[in-house]
């Protein structure tokens, strides 16, 4: 016989099992495509939504933070900056938003079949993907219009976005375990998105907030997961601040949230059924 | 060593905490047993101490009353949820399907959704695309397999998304009730269908209230109650034992007394044949002892479905205070065929001496259940509580 299963009440794992996530690849594909489809669905302007997001967020940022409260950009032009600051949030904020609630929203099929259970919120951080590339185009576009050419470190910034997944992944995958046992987070995550915009230098220089904080403050403001990841790619594209030591606070946050959500979630995983 | 076993299960049990589920439908599956289980402790095993063992090629009907377990041991199988205690050995590659259309997403297409449906059921989209032009065949919506599903008639919904099923090639296939769904002829294409998976040597764990089904279907048959397995073997013996738990169970489980009435045994027994169905009536049989003497004595039975609507209310006078004595009464009611629908249903009895001073009350007695299997006649599962066989006239008039 091909296929053994053991079921066993006594046997747990630590970690989710990754050669069967990867056996439902096909399913996780499916997924992501079923989101992407129906995500625009019904709309009069469809993917046009996709753009308007993004350029509206732009807009406001640049008139509070570059044009109201004057930030300082150093050399690249406000708009530019930001841009490239959303790049990397947004994607963060979709994934953690859509992540989060995930599995309540696929309690019909949760209950009726089984697949390893981390392919939902995995699913969605592919989702959120197309949007990264909708900002990236807008960069492109600021770019040629500002005339600006990236630095020589720009191929450091694919790196950044992949840590950036990562981090989003994390806190995704431990916000969609967390809402399953206390559905108050699905209070808490729209929250969370709204106030990690300011306390993330996606605005603003990071340089400039931590200039007015106390030294052991700037360390909590690195705990953020983003601050890092934000900077880091921004820097790797248009130099300006240079990513100091305590950029490795935010990549080290990013490895034990992102270990740390695969173990809380494979320890709920077997009773979502019950929980959802 | 080849294995001739497809699934062997030792010491399996599944454990709910009552309270802790905050989901209303689960809640609701589970009030039934809850009412007795909150009693004893928070506590609740749905599935307890179950050992059986299925071999290659079998075909096993699960039987048992609504809160048996069956469902929660067949989440347990496809792995849905996990065991407490236990142990399950699956050998070759199994598909669940415990409800049709798991995943169809209204906004999609007819073909989207086959795509959808057929990867959450396990296949690849390679397999998917290979049987496509089959399933859309099968399903008879060819014509709309590029309109959004959300568009279909239920009935159109229905048969695409057994068809995905249908062309599932597992080893071992699991199913819950999912031949309830769609019309009298769709469910004969369905079960056609599944006899040709049975046919083929697979292994298949059918869970059904349609006794027709099970006798017609499988080889094995597994009768559950209250969590445990009571009879394990051959179908035939497995619904003969099943319907003499249903007869039983009744005056087992209660004996209500207080000083005034103390009820003997209550039974619901069918009138033709040797289960309760649509069309073999029932009579209803309340044996109890009178312990007053110059009493009044009326009984009234209420009967109610499951979902407790009052189906009737209707009693009877005994005797009055003359003749009232110390001693053992016994009174039989009947219901005749094809007034109940298939279905759940209960009684209360309530004794009283007057309109205003009751002797006992019970509020949920006789427990029973009216199966589809119509001694004659057709056997479609049909909406409503009762289902009288009704006399029409016709007029025509020619315009």
């Amino acid at each position: 016989m091909s296929k053994t299963t053991i079921i066993d009440a006594k046997h747990r794992q630590l970690f989710p099992n990754f050669s069967e996530i990867r056996r439902f690849k096909d399913l996780f594909l499916t997924l992501a495509w079923r989101d992407f489809r129906v995500r625009y669905a019904q709309t009069t302007i469809g993917f046009l939504w996709a753009f308007i997001q993004p350029i509206v967020t732009l807009v406001i940022l640049t008139l509070v933070f570059g044009r109201f409260a004057k930030v300082d950009t150093g050399s690249i032009p406000h708009a530019l900056f930001t841009t490239c600051g959303l790049i990397t949030w947004t994607y963060f904020a979709f994934v953690m938003t859509h992540s989060g609630k995930s599995i309540i929203e696929s309690q019909g099929m949760i209950k009726k079949i089984y697949f390893p259970r981390l392919i939902i919120p995995l699913s969605k951080a592919v989702v959120g993907l197309i949007d990264v590339s909708v900002t990236v185009l807008i960069l492109i576009v600021l770019m040629f219009y500002y005339g600006i050419t990236p630095e020589a470190t720009a191929w450091l910034a694919p790196i950044f976005l992949i840590i950036g997944m990562i981090a989003a992944l994390g806190v995704g995958i431990w916000l969609s375990a967390l809402t399953i046992r206390f559905r108050d987070f699905q209070h808490i995550i729209p929250l969370m998105v709204q106030l990690g915009m300011f306390i993330t230098p996606v605005a603003y220089p990071a340089g400039t907030a931590v200039k007015e904080l106390p030294q052991w403050a700037e360390s909590l403001y690195y705990l953020n997961p983003m601050a890092g990841v934000v900077q880091g790619f921004r820097w790797s594209l248009f130099g300006g601040d240079p990513p100091g030591n305590m950029m490795y606070i935010s990549f080290a946050m990013i490895i034990v949230i992102f270990v740390t959500s695969l173990m809380y979630f494979k320890r709920v995983e077997d009773e979502i059924a019950d929980f959802v | 060593m080849e294995s001739t076993t497809a699934i062997k299960v030792s010491g399996l049990g599944k454990k709910y905490t009552i309270g802790k589920q905050k989901d209303a439908s689960l809640r609701s599956t589970l009030t039934n047993v809850f009412k007795s289980a909150a009693a004893k402790g928070d506590d609740f095993w749905a599935v307890q101490n179950v050992d059986f063992e299925i071999k290659r090629g079998d075909v096993v009907g699960i039987i048992g009353k609504n809160g048996a377990g069956k469902s929660t041991l067949l989440k347990l199988l496809s792995q849905i949820t996990k065991p407490t205690t236990g142990r399950i050995e699956i050998n070759g590659r199994v598909a669940s399907l415990l409800e049709v259309g798991t995943g169809f997403h209204p906004e999609l297409t007819g073909r989207e959704n086959i795509y959808l449906n057929g990867t959450i059921l396990g296949m690849s989209r390679k397999e998917v695309k290979e049987k496509f032009n089959d399933i859309v065949e099968f399903s008879g919506v060819a014509k709309f397999i590029d309109t959004p599903v959300k568009h279909y008639s239920s009935g159109m919904y229905v048969r695409l998304a057994f068809s995905v099923a249908a062309h599932l090639e597992p080893e071992i296939l699991i199913i819950d009730e999912v031949l309830a769904v769609g019309d009298a002829e769709f469910q004969k294409k369905c079960i056609g269908k599944m006899s040709d998976v049975a046919a083929e040597g697979r292994t298949v764990i059918f869970v059904s209230h349609n006794i027709a089904a099970i006798k017609e279907l499988c080889t094995k048959g597994i009768v559950m109650n209250k969590g445990e397995i009571l009879f394990s073997g051959n179908q035939l013996e497995a619904i003969e034992f099943y319907h003499e738990l249903g007869r039983n169970v009744n005056s087992d489980e209660i004996v209500l007394a207080n000083d005034k009435i103390e009820i003997l045994s209550f039974n619901v027994n069918p009138v033709e044949g040797s289960f309760i169905s649509i069309s073999s009536g029932f009579s209803f049989e309340l044996e109890f002892r009178h312990l007053l003497e110059n009493k009044n004595l009326a009984v009234t039975f209420e009967l109610s479905s499951k979902d407790e609507i009052v189906l009737f209310h209707h009693g009877e006078w005994i005797c009055n205070e003359k003749d009232s004595q110390k001693g053992i009464y016994k009174m039989r009611g009947e219901v005749p065929k094809n007034i109940l629908n298939a279905g759940h249903y209960f009684f209360k009895i309530i004794i009283a001496s007057s309109l205003h001073e009751v002797l006992l009350t019970i509020d949920s007695i006789g427990r029973f259940e009216v199966t589809n299997e119509a001694l004659a006649g057709n056997n479609t599962i049909l909406p409503g509580l009762i289902r009288p066989n009704l006399k029409y006239e016709f007029n025509f008039t020619k315009e």
